[in-house]
């Protein structure tokens, strides 16, 4: 029963998309109220299948989708409790979202393209969280990467969002090559792809799970979640429309890649090899892409270098216990998607005004976006309880426990989440200042008015969730028989709620984790008066920008990954692939090769021909030289 | 109920035959209305019977051991030997009476000089690709073959493009070649296993007996693999394909590099590797080799590509590479997957040569980089081509997906460095077909060029959408379901002891 529910979940959107694709691409709202009905209607299945009284059971189904010789593929939910987390989370989020899209996209002419990716992007992430095995997770991960590419292209006459998509898409191949090797060298060695089997295979015997299969399915994580060293795309990405970058480029399908190494941690796949050099990675991801924040004066380029560092940060919980990776994720996608419908919310108002040193004075002008603004923001930097508090606190702990035994790895990724930590209020702050305070910046600030019911009401209720959306997790409070555990749905509380508690009372024992907490505590309070210091004020310019130009240069640059990139690209790839065709194509095999064979062929015949000529001279000739020949090979 | 769906399949492959008859006999009085009426309702016959064909071998696979539909005595009479369908031809026929059909329906809307001879040639073509398809005898294969074959080399130097008459002549050489060297090849596996007659089901009989000793395997399938990699492209026998493919009229570029192109890919599998395993086993890695050259090396070439029809026929070349890849794998995986993507392929570069000449016609111009911003004029022609584009670099949902992700599958265990090297193509195609489209559609405004007839440019007609349509849907259809192609192949593939060694 709960599998035609399931279905209902993952198609329902689908079947939307295509019919707005088919029938209401012209029309103005039909396509709108399709796709935000299609987004309500899966996630009231979702909490109706939470709310059933089996709900806390370990869910499969399969059916055979594909076979040849002794491959078969099964198309199967996993619906366990890591699944209902993630589900919850993606539909919970998606529908708001959708709902915000309504106001946010009310002058567009294509409403209709935009509501049909949206649909089909909700099938494709929910695809990729009730996938029982690696390969239609891999399906539906391509699917989301192409949702992304449209999504982005929306806006497709401007030449960033042309050359965003395109890289985006891209770059994620580029990550998926990895991945599907992972995936097939999977498959040859285990004979199987299917989650729960694996976890089986790797009970009885531990050793089968290899590094290097470990590494390759990384490549995956890497890629769709944006770590070193293919983090270029994201920033670029924000080119999208803000509800995209909101729900695909923070929240969820980001997060797709952290949910992936979820779940094969919890099987046993990645063996501590892979979770070592995962942790490394990531916790450098979170302390960088901080500082790059800083240099940026787009609004959603900042969010978006936010989302790399918190990515990262869920990347060193997977290396940490994977739980904590899962917590974080959630409370991210909570507050992350609030920060960027405020961001919407006021580019919508100030008439696509991105720039932060541009607008100003916020607060007076649209007091509601700004008071969720606020308790998101809270949030972020981590103030004790609001939700991202218990996440990021959690992570900085186990970071701290792990450090204590002494490896020099292990303290290097601790000082890089503290940095990370440290960094997080510095450029919320900058954010924060000189959008809300002061007076406005701009022609178009000034004429901000505070945005329709359709985009304050999901920023209010997920202003809620930012605050509150943890306590969930971190007390036991009982909603409703026990079926909400606070605001969410208890089902989907287990898979972290039962660990993470034990984790956090083993990881208090660990000596001086008290001063730990009090010293991130002040290190936060620190952080937002030295933003204030430096970037408050609302001067309407960056003072590093005007003060240290070869720092904010190097900040902007964000490492100068782009740039190697590009020089390879265009440099290296371009040129090499012409002279591939030119060269060797056309040249070697094309001129010289095949039309030399032709030229030889035919001066052949020209000497042939030359001995052919009917006169009597040349015959005699001929029969005296073959007489010759004939006697020579008798007599020889 | 076994000869009516017989009949269909001689139906199917003598409708267009039948067509050009007609034409041919009534050429004085037949207007070019009627030519182009007549035909599409003959290959809509083609395509009806092969979809009703298609549907009857799905239902009642299991039943289905060897050639279903076999054609009865009655024709043999007539001196045809009996024509029938298995998991591997089934497939085939189908996307040859799609692409067929679209082919046709694309023609009938485009202006041509002289109409009535271009249908006629287009039938001959399309019942010769029917029958090459739908024949069990080698023999008849290959001269089925030259039906389709010879109908091109006339269509392009009437009708083709820039540079016809070399990449006529240069095709011509270069496919009677290919095809002679392959005749050798089959009339040797005919004389070497003393079989009663060219039908495969007589050689399998008579090589059963009298098993072709490893040397010659050697040397015979060197021929087939070199004869046959000719037609289809394989590196280094390449270069006649995109030069060939960007002269040709659409309708017979659609067909020639959809169609024609897989009939070598085709032979290997169905005749070539399940005769003469040990050859194939002795040649797979130089094929491997020379294939991934195919997907790298060209795939590098078309990135360079700066005309639209170019990077379109030189992809092709590109992806044939991955089929050469599973037939080396010599599992049923990795030949499975070949068929689904030769299926997916044919499909998806029809449909894209098709846009393309859409495009090209609209603005006058060949070089992508001096198109632009087209997305606003033509939204309905932009999201066929995104979607041809995104099906020919394997997105899952369409058909080319199943067949390459097999392909890669199968290679990890032939050799997990040449499974990672084919692998790189998924990036390489990313890279050349989202270029396209974003040259193509996006961006901002029209550049110098295209400007003074850009307003002028508009969205696909109504007429021109429906064979767009039907290729996509047929693409669709597999990548849903894939169980279509895939539980006939599998079950006929695996009575093939050359697929099914473990290794």
């Amino acid at each position: 029963m709960i599998s035609f529910e399931l279905s209902l979940v993952l198609f329902v959107p689908l079947f939307c998309a295509a019919f707005t694709v088919l029938f209401l691409r012209t029309s103005k709202w039909g396509g709108a109220a399709l796709s935000v009905l299609s987004a309500a209607f899966s996630l009231g299945m979702v909490l109706s299948v939470m709310f059933a009284p089996d709900s806390g059971a370990i869910f499969k189904s399969s059916h055979e989708l594909f076979r040849l010789g002794d491959f078969g593929l099964d198309f199967g939910y996993l619906f366990d409790g890591l699944t209902k987390n993630m589900l919850f989370v993606v539909c919970f989020v998606g529908f708001l979202i959708h709902v915000f899209s309504v106001g946010y996209m009310d002058d567009d002419p294509s409403k209709g393209r935009f509501f049909a990716g949206m649909s089909f992007f909700m099938f494709s992430m929910t695809g990729i969280v009730l996938s029982s095995n690696l390969i239609m997770m891999f399906v539906f991960w391509e699917l989301v990467g192409f949702s992304s590419y449209a999504l982005i292209a929306h806006y497709s006459s401007t030449a960033a969002a042309r050359e965003a998509s395109k890289k985006a898409f891209i770059v994620n191949r580029v990550g998926d090559f990895g991945f599907l090797l992972g995936i097939i060298f999977c498959w040859t060695t285990l004979g199987t792809t299917n989650f729960v089997e694996m976890a089986q295979i790797f009970q009885t015997d531990p050793a089968r799970a290899s590094t290097a299969m470990g590494l390759l399915v990384t490549c995956g994580f890497i890629g769709k979640s944006a770590q070193f060293p293919l983090q270029v795309w994201l920033g670029d990405a924000m080119a999208g429309p803000t509800p995209v970058s909101a729900l695909i480029h923070a929240a969820t399908m980001v997060a797709a890649g952290v949910f992936m190494m979820v779940r094969l941690s919890t099987i046993g796949f990645l063996t501590p090899c892979v979770l070592e050099f995962v942790t490394v990675i990531c916790a450098l991801m979170a302390f960088f892409a901080g500082l790059w924040a800083l240099g940026q004066s787009d609004i959603k380029k900042i969010l978006a270098y936010s989302t790399l560092a918190h990515l990262g940060l869920m990347g060193v919980g997977i290396g940490l216990g994977y739980e904590l990776a899962m917590y974080h994720l959630t409370t991210h996608a909570f507050f992350k998607a609030t920060l960027f419908l405020v961001a919407g919310s006021i580019i919508h108002a100030c008439h696509h005004e991105q720039n932060i040193f541009k607008m100003g004075g916020i607060f007076k002008r649209m007091p509601v976006t700004s008071a969720v603004a606020l308790v998101a923001t809270l949030s972020i930097i981590a103030i004790p309880y609001f939700s991202g508090y218990y996440s990021k606190e959690s992570i900085l702990m186990a970071a701290f426990g792990k450090s204590a035994g002494g490896e020099l790895v292990d303290s290097v990724v601790f000082w890089l989440v503290m940095g990370a930590a440290f960094l997080t209020p510095i450029y919320m702050g900058r954010l924060f200042f000189n959008v809300f305070l002061g007076k406005p910046n701009s022609e178009k600030a000034e004429h901000a008015r505070e945005s329709s019911v359709w985009m304050t009401l999901p920023l209010v209720v997920l202003a809620v969730y930012s605050l509150a959306g943890a306590w969930s997790f971190a007390y036991d409070i009982v909603w409703f028989d026990g079926k909400m555990d606070g605001l969410i749905p208890a089902a989907a509380t287990t898979f972290v709620g039962d660990t993470v508690k034990a984790t956090i009372s083993k990881l208090e024992a660990v000596p001086h984790m008290h001063t730990l907490e009090m010293v991130a505590l002040i290190m936060t309070l620190i952080g937002i008066l030295l933003s204030y210091a430096v970037y408050g004020g609302t001067r309407g310019y960056d003072v590093v920008e005007r003060k240290f130009p070869p720092l904010y240069r190097a900040l902007e640059r964000h490492g100068w990954f782009d740039d190697v990139y590009n020089y390879y690209v265009k440099k290296v790839q371009q040129r090499f692939a012409t002279f591939l065709a030119t060269f060797v194509d056309l040249f070697l095999i094309e001129l010289l090769w095949v039309r030399g064979l032709g030229i030889v062929c035919s001066v052949t015949g020209m000497g042939i021909r030359k001995l052919h000529d009917c006169s009597a001279n040349s015959q005699i000739k001929w029969m005296v030289a073959g007489v010759l020949l004939l006697m020579v090979l008798i007599f020889a | 109920m076994e000869t009516s769906f017989s009949i269909l399949l001689t139906a199917g492959v003598c409708a267009p035959f039948l067509c050009a008859a007609l034409m041919a006999l009534f050429w004085p009085c037949l207007g070019e209305k009627s030519a182009r009426s007549l035909s599409v309702a003959f290959s809509g016959i083609s395509l009806a019977s092969a979809l009703v064909l298609w549907g009857a071998y799905m239902a009642n696979y299991m039943v289905n051991i060897g050639f279903a539909f076999v054609t009865s005595e009655f024709i043999s009479g007539a001196g045809i030997p009996p024509m029938g369908l298995n998991g591997v031809s089934m497939p085939m026929f189908a996307m040859a009476a799609i692409v067929g059909f679209a082919a046709v329906l694309w023609a009938a809307k485009s202006d041509i000089k002289n109409p009535r001879l271009y249908f006629l040639l287009l039938m001959v073509m399309q019942g010769g690709l029917m029958g090459a398809f739908a024949s069990t005898n080698l023999l008849w294969m290959y001269m089925f073959h030259e039906f389709a074959l010879v109908p091109t080399f006339i269509a392009m130097s009437i009708w083709g493009g820039a540079g016809k008459r070399m990449a006529a002549m240069q095709m011509a050489v270069y496919l009677t070649l290919g095809a002679l060297v392959s005749l050798v090849g089959i009339i040797a596996i005919y004389v070497l296993t003393g079989a009663a007659s060219f039908g495969l089901q007589d050689i399998v009989l008579a090589m059963a007996s009298v098993p072709i000793s490893a040397f010659w395997q050697y040397c015979v399938f060197a021929l087939l693999l070199f004869g046959l990699g000719t037609l289809v492209s394989l590196f280094p026998f390449h270069t006649w394909a995109p030069r060939t493919y960007s002269a040709a009229p659409t309708s017979f570029a659609m067909l020639h590099a959809g169609v024609l192109k897989k009939f070598g890919l085709y032979v290997l599998i169905q005749v070539a590797v399940p005769l003469l395993p040990a050859g194939c086993a002795d040649w797979s890695y130089v094929m491997a080799v020379l294939a991934l050259f195919n997907v790298v090396y060209i795939g590098l070439v078309t990135m360079a590509q700066r005309d639209l029809k170019m990077m379109v026929s030189y992809s092709s070349v590109a992806h044939m590479g991955l089929c050469f890849l599973g037939i080396a794998s010599m599992s049923v995986l990795g030949v499975g997957g070949a068929v689904l993507l030769m299926f997916g392929h044919g499909l998806s570069v029809a449909l894209l040569f098709m846009l393309s000449n859409a495009i090209v016609n609209r603005t006058g111009e060949w070089n992508m980089f001096k198109m632009g911003g087209l997305y606003k004029q033509t939204p309905v022609l932009a999201g066929f081509f995104i979607a041809a584009t995104l099906a020919s670099l394997g997105l899952p949902g369409f058909a080319n997906f199943w067949g390459e992700f097999s392909i890669l599958m199968s290679l990890w265990s032939f050799s997990p460095a040449i499974c990672a090297v084919a692998a790189t193509g998924i990036i390489i195609s990313a890279i050349y077909g989202l270029r396209a489209v974003a040259n193509i559609f996006m961006g901002e405004e029209p550049t110098k060029e295209l400007e003074p007839k850009f307003s002028g440019i508009c969205d696909l007609t109504a007429l021109e959408k429906i064979p767009a349509v039907i290729l996509l849907a047929a693409l669709l259809f597999v990548g849903f379901y894939p169980k279509s192609i895939t539980q006939p192949l599998d079950s006929d593939l695996s009575i093939v002891p050359a697929y099914n060694q473990s290794k």
